[in-house]
């Protein structure tokens, strides 16, 4: 029997902070993740999104948008970038 | 307040509803108190389609409240359909709205429009008809029609009918001898009541009791006496239907009836006399966080709807009421940031864009796309469905937004939301209120 990979056993929390300065900076895109999520992975990662992360207000965080991977910040967040932190997060790399 | 309403059906006028003349009314305004003024709020609603393949709308309602505590409204029907009827039905409505809120009495008003008014050489009609309807302070109500269908009065869900005076105008440009005595003279009707709690005045366009016309179930169209009780069955099922939903519901009936193909244009327009319904909206953080807390207190006391729009103020309330907000991500909207929920609210959205949508909605009129559910749509709802709404509003200035690589219509807040309570004072005829905090 074959083994399974170890991210069977872990889910990824992913909040995307959906406030007036990451939206227009593109965070309206990463709220549609659920459609990126490879099928694999489906079950493993929980998306969720915030009225305000409030990371904006304060420069050394980083550009809008923000969202959090796992309990990491993530600034000037992509759909590819997420996915890629996802993926460390899960052990697959 | 008059807690006991003496009804009266058929022909008899109830009590309060006399064909008093207009000068004896003026002479004596403090005779009688009006009932219960304070807590009285008098809802506007209208809805409104265009005649099939029209660009404009021949028929025009226009509302106004003026300084010394008159509401004035008027539904003008333009002859035919199209941008001519829709010029000459602005031309009288407009006419009337500003006469009457100028202090000319409305008979006096309608007698000047109908001898302004062009008369159709072909037909020797007017161009325009009109209802005006002109209350004042006291909740008196003062109606006059022109060839419009009569109006309806609803006073605790039972029909009243009010007695109309006639009055004889005689038509500019028209011989008087040279015709029979309805073309040559023109018919108006004039009645004046006061209104109690709870009444309801339906006035509409002839598109309504015409729609379905030659068609099999009303070969003559739908007819009066068919919109009158359905107006009955609609309060009847729905005792506290809002002026808005009630002439939505007529004309969509309408509609049904000449299959969503409107025949003419159909307008329809209901003021009713309502206790106030509250709501109180909430944007941006208080400029001291320490005041962070009454922010919470006003939200978490206030007696009727609330609205949280903009993050960081949901999270602000949230956590002083130790409360979780939620993202709801089923519906994402291309353009309104998702809508989210926490207890107690009726509605919690993000800030700025989503307010400044609802501006642009107010703007559009009362047509726009109801088949979609963003926040802006939803917010929109609820400012329409209340009377007093009061708007507190913080001033501290979220930094990330002056970014220059942000979007310029990032505007600031205390403007976006005097616009918005401008848009819904003199054009919905609500109560707003500012505060900043």
């Amino acid at each position: 029997m074959k083994e399974l990979p170890m991210y069977q056993h872990k889910t990824v929390k992913v909040v995307v902070c959906s406030g007036t300065a990451c939206y227009v900076m593109g965070g309206s895109e990463l709220l549609l993740l659920d459609d990126h999520i490879p099928s694999r992975w489906k079950g493993h990662v929980e998306l969720e999104g915030s009225p305000c992360l409030g990371f904006c207000k304060n420069k050394t965080q980083g550009k809008a948008p923000f969202a959090i991977v796992d309990g990491e910040v993530l600034s000037e967040a992509t759909i590819p970038g997420i996915l890629k932190k996802i993926e460390e997060k899960l052990g697959e790399t | 307040m008059h807690n006991t309403i003496s009804l009266t059906t058929g022909t008899k006028p109830p009590q309060g509803l006399s064909p008093f003349d207009e000068t004896t009314a003026l002479s004596s305004p403090h005779e009688r108190p009006g009932p219960c003024l304070d807590e009285l709020f008098i809802e506007v609603g209208y809805y409104q389609e265009k005649k099939h393949g029209q660009g404009a709308a021949g028929d025009v309602f226009l509302s106004k409240k003026t300084s010394d505590g008159h509401l004035i409204s008027v539904l003008s029907d333009g002859l035919g359909s199209g941008i001519k009827a829709g010029v000459l039905a602005t031309l009288t409505a407009t006419m009337a709205i500003q006469f009457v809120a100028e202090d000319i009495p409305i008979q006096r008003a309608a007698r000047i429009i109908m001898k302004t008014l062009p008369v159709c050489k072909e037909r020797n009609i007017s161009y325009a008809t009109f209802t005006i309807v002109d209350i004042d302070g006291m909740n008196r109500v003062r109606i006059i029609e022109y060839d419009n269908p009569p109006y309806v009065l609803i006073r605790q869900s039972v029909e009243c009918e009010p007695i109309k005076k006639m009055l004889l105008i005689h038509r500019r440009g028209v011989p008087r001898e040279s015709l029979p005595e309805p073309f040559a003279n023109a018919r108006m009707y004039y009645s004046a009541f006061e209104a109690l709690p709870g009444d309801r005045l339906i006035f509409f366009s002839d598109g309504i009791p015409q729609s379905g016309m030659g068609s099999a179930p009303f070969p003559l169209g739908w007819g009066n006496p068919a919109v009158h009780s359905y107006i009955q069955k609609e309060i009847a099922e729905k005792p506290d239907i809002s002026a808005r939903e009630l002439a939505q519901h007529l004309v969509f009936r309408a509609l049904l009836h000449d299959g969503y193909r409107p025949f003419d244009d159909i307008t329809c327009g209901v003021i009713y006399f309502r206790k106030p319904r509250k709501l109180l909206v909430l944007s941006g953080p208080p400029i001291d966080s320490n005041r962070d807390r009454e922010l919470a207190d006003l939200f978490a006391r206030f007696p009727g709807k609330k609205i949280v729009c903009g993050g960081t103020t949901a999270t602000i309330i949230g956590r002083e009421l130790g409360r979780p907000v939620r993202v709801c991500l089923k519906d994402i909207d291309p353009e309104v940031p998702p809508a989210s929920a926490m207890e107690g609210a009726d509605l919690v959205t993000e800030g700025i864009i989503t307010l400044g949508k609802v501006a642009e909605l107010l703007e559009q009129g009362p047509r726009f796309d109801r088949f979609r559910a963003n926040a802006a749509l939803r917010l929109v709802e609820f400012l329409l469905d209340s009377d007093h709404i009061d708007f507190v509003v913080g001033t501290k200035i979220n930094e990330a937004h002056q970014d220059p690589s942000m979007p310029v219509e990032l505007e600031i807040r205390r403007n976006i939301v005097k616009r918005i309570a401008s848009l819904l004072e003199e054009r919905y005829l609500k109560k707003t209120t500012i505060r900043f905090i």
